[in-house]
Formats: C-alpha cells, structure tokens, sequence
C-alpha cells in the first residue's frame, strides 16, 4: 500500500537521474593522458564538458554522411554563453601555432584558437577571446577551436607537422557538416584564400550555408563528394583537400575529387575512422590498407598520426598528390 | 576539335589547335604556362548568365545531364547556325554528351577517365584563356551560385514528403516519454493526499481524469465517475477515499496538481491525433509498407534510414537488423551470431510467431518488406492514392501468414516423427524421493492482490492480521511459561526420584551417552564407549546445550552414583538448590 516509499520502483523520483548528461561528452573522455607529446597547449582544453549534447557518436554506419556531429546540442548549453571575453582579459597572451594562422592563447589555460573573420559572432557557440592587437586600443578577437569537436583541431594538437591549411590557399573540404570546422578553416585561410565545403546532407547542409552566409571565402555546396562532376563548375583547381567523410569507400572519395580538382603537387589531409571503414578489422590495419589504395591513387603518403585522446580509432593522414612524378 | 567548359560564369567554347597533343600523355605540360595553354586552345565563345536565376536553372540542368536552355541556345549559335556540326565537341559529363547529341545534330563525345588531364589544364589555367577575365569576378560568381544553387537544393529536396514523418514518429516516442513522466509525478505527488488510488486505477490517463473531476479525496462520494471508470472500479474508489491514510492537501497544492493533470489528459489527446496523422501520411507515402508491418514499425523503417528512397536501398538483409546497429557490429567483432531482428521485431507477423521460428520469420517480412518499400519509394504519388495502392503489401501479407500457420503445423508434425523414429519413449516423469506430493504449504507467501478488491475489506484484513499477530505472539510467551513450569518441575522429580530409581537412570543415561558419542564425538575419533566412566565429563560439556533437559536429569544420576567428577558436583548442587 505504502506508495510513498518507492524503493522498488526503480527511483521515479530522484530528479538528478532524468535529463540528458552529456553522454559520452562527459569528462570521463577528456582526461589529458599521455600529454608529452604535443607541448603545452596540449593542457588546456578540460575534458569534454564543452562537447556537451547527448548523441555524440558520429554515425556508425548508418549515420548520415558526415552527419552533424552531435554538435548542434552544445549550441545552447555549450561554451558558456554570452561573451567569453572576460577571461580572455588582460592576462591572456596570444602566440602563434606552428602552422600559420592558427594561435595559441594562453591564459589560465592553453587553448588553440584562431583569428575569427566575423568578429563579434560565434559559429556554434565557442567561446570568444579579445586580445590586445598591436596597435594600442585596438582589439583582435579570435575564436576557440576545440580538439573534441574538430579532428582537424585534434590533427594540429596531435602534432601534425604540417596541415598545408594556411592564409590564402584554396582549401576542397569534404565533409563539412554542419561548417563548425569549416569556419575554423576560413579563419585560417583569411579573406584571401577559399574554401569549398561539400556536404551531402540537406540538413547539415542548412546550417552550412547560414554559416557561409557570414563568411564569403567558404562556398557551401549541398552535393554528394562521390560525384564531383555534379559541382564541377563551381570550383577552380585548390591547393589542399581535406577530407573527413567517415565512408568505407573514403580513399576512392578523395581520389576522385583529387583527379578533378587538386593541383599537382597539391596535398590532401584525411582523418581516417577505422570503424567506418571495417568494424572487425583492427585499427592499424585499416590504416595501412587506405594509404595503400591512396598510394594507388598517386599520393605519397607524408604523415600519419593519431587523434588520441580526442577520438578513437581515429587517424589523420597528409599526403601528397603526384600525379606526374613517380611516388 | 571544340570543347566545351562550364564556369559559374557561363559556358565557354574552345577550339584545339592541335588535336594530336590531346592524345598524348604529356598534355599536362602544355598546361603549365599560361602562354602554352592559349596556344594550344583558342576561345571561340563565351556564354555568360544574365542572373543568377537562369544561372541556377542551367547549372541544375547541367547537373542532371540535361541540356539546359541556355547550353541549347550557345550550342546552337556557335556549332550549328556557324555550319560547324561537322566538327567533333568534347564533353566532361557522357551523360550531358548523350541528351546534346539526342537533341542536336553534332558529332559531340564524352570519354570518362579521358581527357582528364585536359579539364585539370582548362581548370588550372583559366582565367588566362578567358582572355584576362578577372578571377575575382569568377569567385565572386561561383560563390553568388553556389549559395542560390543549395538554397534551391534544400528547397526541393525529395525528402521533404518524408521527413514529416519521421519527425512525427519521433514526436510520437517523445510524447509517450513525456506522458510517462508527467503521469507518475501526478501518481507521486497526489499519492500523498490518496495513496490507495495509485493500486486502483492503473491506467495514467483515467487516474488523472479522476483526479481532475474529484480534487480532494473527501469530495469522493459525491462524484460521480461514469464516465470515466466502470462501475465496480468506481465503488472501490469511494469505499477506499473513506478509509484513506493519506495526508490533507490544501487548495493551492491541489490546482497545481489539477494543472498538472490538465497536462498529461492535453498531451495524451494530442497523442491520439498525431498517431491518426502518423497513420495517414504512412497510408500516402508507403501503402505496401504500411499494409505488411504496420505505420509504426513502417515509420521506424524510414526514420532509421533517412527517407524512403534511402530505405528502398537497403537489401532485405539490412532491413532485417535495421536498429540492432550496436548488436551487430558487436557480433562483427567478437564473431558471434548476429542479430536476427532489429526494428521489424515489433511487426505483428513476427509477434505472433512462436519464439523458434521469430527468426525465420524475420527474415521473411524484411524480404517481402524490402519489396513493399521499394515499390513504395518508386510509385508515384498518384499510384499511391489509387484503393489497389497496398495490393502488394496485402498479397504478401496474407502469403506470410499462411507461410507461417505452415511452419508451424509443420513443427508440430516433425516433433511428432521425431520421436516416433527414434523408437524411445520417454519416460513418464513420476516423482522419486521422500516427498511425493506437492507441498502447497511452501506457496504461502502473502501475495497482496493489487487491485479489484474491496479496500473496505483490505483494511479490516489488515486489522485483523495485526490482532491475530498479537494474539498468536501472546499464546506463544504463555506456551513457554508453561514449559519452562513443567521442566522445572520435572527436574524437581528427578531430583526426588534419584535415589529410588538411580539404576535406572544409569541405563538411561548409558544408552543416550551412546547416541550422542556416536553422533558427535568426532574429535575423539570413534573412541571405545566403554570408557565411560573416564569420558562422561567431556561427553556432558559437548552436548550440554544441544539436550540440557536430559542432560540435567543424567548429571544428577551421575553426580550421585560417582561423585569424583567435577561438573556433575556443580550440577548438583544447582539442582539441590
């Protein structure tokens, strides 16, 4: 009879159970193990709490090409609103990256950021830091780029030598999503350079447009990467393809596009998800066999590193597209 | 030689000038100044858009493979009315080579994987074989169309029929969840003024409704709930208000529990209405789907894969296990079995399968599903308004139930034969051992029955269990009384006895001496009973609690027949005292 007194019931009442905690965002990924590597901007980024929305995992198999990467859910309870400037303040130093255009504030923590082209705004709700420029009174803001959110981020803070994403290149990205990596590439080519960002789907594709509507080097194309011919006449030859489209047939993807599109000489950088590609062979061995089919297709095979602790099972490759000298 | 090429711009015909260099492998070299690549080809023509909108109609055309308006009208001008068809046209797109030479008269060609090293020299040297076309100009174009060309992508995507119902069949879980949840907070917090309603009325939404028309419990004989609950559940309701050990409520907590209510009656009401919406759109976009699994399961099938067309992709095979993604993959890797069904479980064709041929049958509705889906996906909209619409679905249906009755006469039969074959019958199963009969004493547990019973006769159940407790808790402190009387008395009569019958108790003594060593003298391993005098001491502490009363009656006989011992001593003196 006693209602009152649920144990059995499997706490209805206890209200911290309920709501949506962050899946797998939560601070249970973030831990900076290893940490020796990547210097000291490697400390800064706290766990995943900025990762935020609950379905993170970027679509096993079926999940929609590119998909939105869970991202849309930290856009309200992410970075913690308004203007993060604040702590930004006096105390927070900038220097630059190893690769141009991209920074690193440094303030209570270390955190890579990159100079925002549209400033006052954020694309997905980061958090925004004003800096003193160089002149005095003069302010440059730039935006936080987090590791957990961008592979291309994870990449820089996993220590790629080179990202060949650099002020004023002509950058092909394939596999924009929602553009919230894609404006932290516009950042770094600047006005100067372009970026072609493709994605296939319609509603990833929404948000990418309203993103380059802010932004006039990135030129959103809702279409299929597998079919290059389809946007063919948009694109002048590009300096750098980047490639983050989780599909078993990637290597064939960027080959394509490369064919059509890449200078020679030009290079690629692609973040490779090993359980895209096979989900029973182990990870290296995947691996090996897309820079195989990517040597194939007449690239040279320059770097590879893992996305650890950022992502798992995750490789980021550059490579380089010969396609008149031997490889 | 003219080859065609496409910009944001417009379109742009040039002419070879020297047609053997296309062949070679070396014609990337001619493409690495821009001096080289004007000689080698020579702008003929040039078709720029006028506006962005016929910009967009080209360019979509172009991306089908059709020829647009404008090509049409460029190709014309330039090839034709120029008296060129002769000359052969080179194409990226074969497709878009096809409908030129089906629409017009010239010799045009499309080589895929060719070529390509030509349209990376076109691409690469442009803007210096448009003549000093300025490349701001082209940017400034293809970014003007690529965000035209996506709006007008997003505006007209095929989807869009689709997605309404996959956002319905979402909004449907997410209501059910939220029902739930709003449902047994109202049970939780009106609990506390009525708790004995929550085990009456199960149902969520009557449980709210009765609280709605009632409020406080004590307006309860004065309502009336016909409408709402049928009549014996109604008695019970007010018989129990009566005899509620509830707290009082005041008015303000109980609006906030009427709003509340008002909630969870609104959006279960509108759950209804989405659900008839749900079954509508499904009967419109997928009537074969519909018909063989069900608008529910249907709806999944397309909200898991995207849209309808994208299912129509699946093979059988992945429909089968479509929503059991993290047990498949699971498999995968620990090269396990993989799953048999995902969402197509809850099809009612595999529900009302027996468990051994859910599998089977499985398999079967993703088959004939795939088949539905696909015809579904490439009827068009007026195909799918026609009555015979869901004929396939139907026919496929009733094929599966009689597939299914079949499977499962058939394994009724075979289990027969089985047996019959191997010529062994089974043994009947008696029970072997002490308890041949079942204990129905072991099933009393006091089930308390959750509803339909008068709660009247709960309460006054539960009085009188609580008297009977008591009761039976004061005749069992009498019954020791009793005892302990009659054991103190009884060793009182021993102790008188003892001298008259001291032999006696000797051989008494003697014979439970035996049983009790043999029982539990193990640490003295079996020693010889007849070194009784010796053990008698030891054997006595041992088993003193286990049996006190006789050990009582023994030890005096002892203490009396050889007084050397020491406990028997102390004992007797208890006993003397």
């Amino acid at each position: 009879m006693a209602f009152g007194d649920s144990g059995g019931r499997g706490g209805f009442r206890g209200g911290d159970r309920g709501g949506f905690r962050g899946g797998r965002g939560g601070g249970d990924r973030g831990g900076f193990r290893g940490g020796g590597r990547g210097g000291g901007d490697r400390g800064g980024f706290r766990g995943g709490g900025v990762r935020g929305g609950g379905v993170t995992s970027r679509g096993g198999r079926g999940g929609g090409r590119g998909g939105d990467r869970g991202g849309r859910g930290a856009r309200g309870g992410g970075g913690r609103g308004g203007r993060g400037g604040a702590r930004g303040g006096g105390n927070t130093t900038l220097e630059p990256h190893r690769h141009p255009g991209v920074f690193i504030a440094k303030g209570k923590e270390h955190m890579l950021v990159t100079k925002n082209l549209v400033p006052g705004e954020s694309v997905y709700g980061e958090k925004r830091i004003s800096i003193e420029g160089g002149v005095e009174g003069t302010k440059v803001e730039y935006r936080v780029w987090n590791p957990f959110r961008s592979k291309l981020a994870a990449g820089v803070l996993g220590g790629l030598d080179n990202i060949y994403i650099q002020p004023g290149k002509k950058v092909l990205y394939l596999g924009a999503a929602s553009g919230t990596s894609v404006s932290h590439v516009a950042d770094i080519v600047g006005p100067e350079g372009v970026v072609y960002a493709v994605e296939f789907s319609p509603r990833s594709g929404r948000d990418l447009i309203n993103m380059a509507k802010k932004r006039t080097n990135v030129i959103p194309i809702v279409e299929d990467a597998r079919l290059p011919n389809k946007y063919r006449m948009l694109i002048a030859t590009v300096d750098v393809i980047f490639a983050d489209v989780a599909q078993p047939d990637q290597a064939r993807i960027v080959i394509l596009n490369a064919e059509s599109f890449l200078k020679d000489l030009g290079h690629v950088v692609i973040s490779i998800k090993a359980s895209c590609i096979d989900s029973t062979a182990p990870a290296d061995v995947i691996f090996a066999a897309e820079l195989q089919k990517l040597k194939e297709g007449r690239f040279k095979a320059l770097e590879q590193v893992t996305l650890e602790p950022y992502e798992r099972d995750h490789a980021m490759v550059s490579a380089q597209y010969r396609r008149h000298t031997s490889v | 030689m003219l080859v065609l090429y496409e910009t944001a711009m417009g379109y742009c015909l040039f002419k070879v000038g020297d047609t053997a260099k296309l062949e070679s492998d070396e014609l990337w070299k001619e493409f690495e100044s821009p001096e080289k690549a004007s000689k080698l080809l020579k702008l003929k023509g040039i078709h720029r858009f006028h506006s962005t909108a016929t910009a967009v109609e080209d360019i979509t055309a172009l991306q089908k493979g059709k020829l647009g308006k404008g090509l049409k009208d460029f190709l014309t001008e330039e090839i034709v009315d120029k008296g060129k068809s002769k000359e052969s046209l080179l194409v990226i797109d074969p497709h878009l080579s096809h409908s030129i030479a089906k629409k017009l008269s010239i010799n045009v060609s499309a080589l895929e994987g060719k070529n390509e090293d030509l349209w990376r020299g076109i691409r690469s040297q442009l803007t210096a074989l448009l003549n000093g076309v300025d490349p701001k100009d082209l940017a400034t174009m293809s970014l003007g169309l690529s965000h035209s060309l996506s709006r007008f992508k997003l505006k007209f995507s095929p989807d869009k029929v689709d997605t309404m119902v996959v956002q319905a069949i979402a909004l449907l879980d997410d209501l059910d969840k939220e029902i739930n949840i709003y449902s047994m907070r109202v049970k939780e917090w009106y609990g506390w003024h009525f708790p004995e309603m929550a085990k009456i009325i199960v149902d969520n939404i009557a449980y709210a409704k009765v609280i709605r028309l009632m409020g406080f419990r004590t307006n309860a004989s004065s309502t009336s709930f016909a409408a709402i609950l049928p009549e014996d559940l109604e008695e019970v309701v007010k018989a129990a208000a009566e005899i509620s050990m509830g707290t009082e409520i005041s008015d303000t907590d109980i609006a906030h529990i009427h709003s509340l209510c008002d909630q969870v009656i609104s959006i279960s009401a509108y759950r209804t209405q989405l659900a008839e919406y749900l079954r509508n759109r499904m009967n419109a976009i997928a009537p074969n789907l519909t018909a063989l699994v069900g608008e529910l399961v249907g709806a999944r099938l397309i909200s898991h894969a995207g849209s309808l067309l994208s299912l129509a992709k699946h093979p059988a095979s992945t429909v089968q296990i479509l929503g059991a993604e993290k047990a498949l993959f699971r498999a995968l890797k620990t090269k396990h079995d993989t799953p048999k069904y995902g969402l197509i479980y809850h099809a009612s064709l595999i529900g009302q399968a027996p468990p051994k041929l859910k599998g089977k049958m499985a398999r079967m509705v993703a088959t004939k599903a795939a088949l539905s889906i696909r015809v579904d996906a490439l009827t068009d909209s007026d195909g799918k308004s026609e009555p015979m619409a869901p004929s396939i679905g139907i026919e496929n249906r009733a094929k599966l139930e009689s597939r299914l009755r079949a499977l499962e006469h058939q394994g009724d039969l075979s289990g027969v034969r089985r047996f019959a074959d191997s010529g062994k019958k089974q043994v009947k199963f008696e029970m072997s051992g002490e308890t041949k009969t079942y204990n129905t004493q072991a099933d009393a547990v006091d089930l308390v029955s959750t509803q339909r019973e008068d709660p009247m006769a709960i309460a006054v159940k539960a009085v009188l269990d609580v008297k009977e407790e008591k009761r039976r808790a004061k005749e069992e402190r009498r019954a020791k009384k009793r005892a302990e009387k009659e054991k103190s008395e009884e060793v009182g009569d021993v102790s008188m006895d003892v001298d008259g019958a001291a032999d006696e108790d000797e051989d008494k003594k003697a014979k439970k001496d035996k049983k009790r060593k043999r029982r539990e003298s193990e640490a003295a391993n079996g020693e010889a009973p007849k070194a009784k005098e010796e053990d008698e001491t030891e054997e006595e502490r041992k088993a003193r609690k286990k049996a006190r009363k006789a050990e009582k009656a023994a030890a005096e006989a002892n203490g009396d027949a050889n007084g050397d011992s020491e406990s028997p001593k102390k004992k007797k003196r208890k006993s003397e005292a």
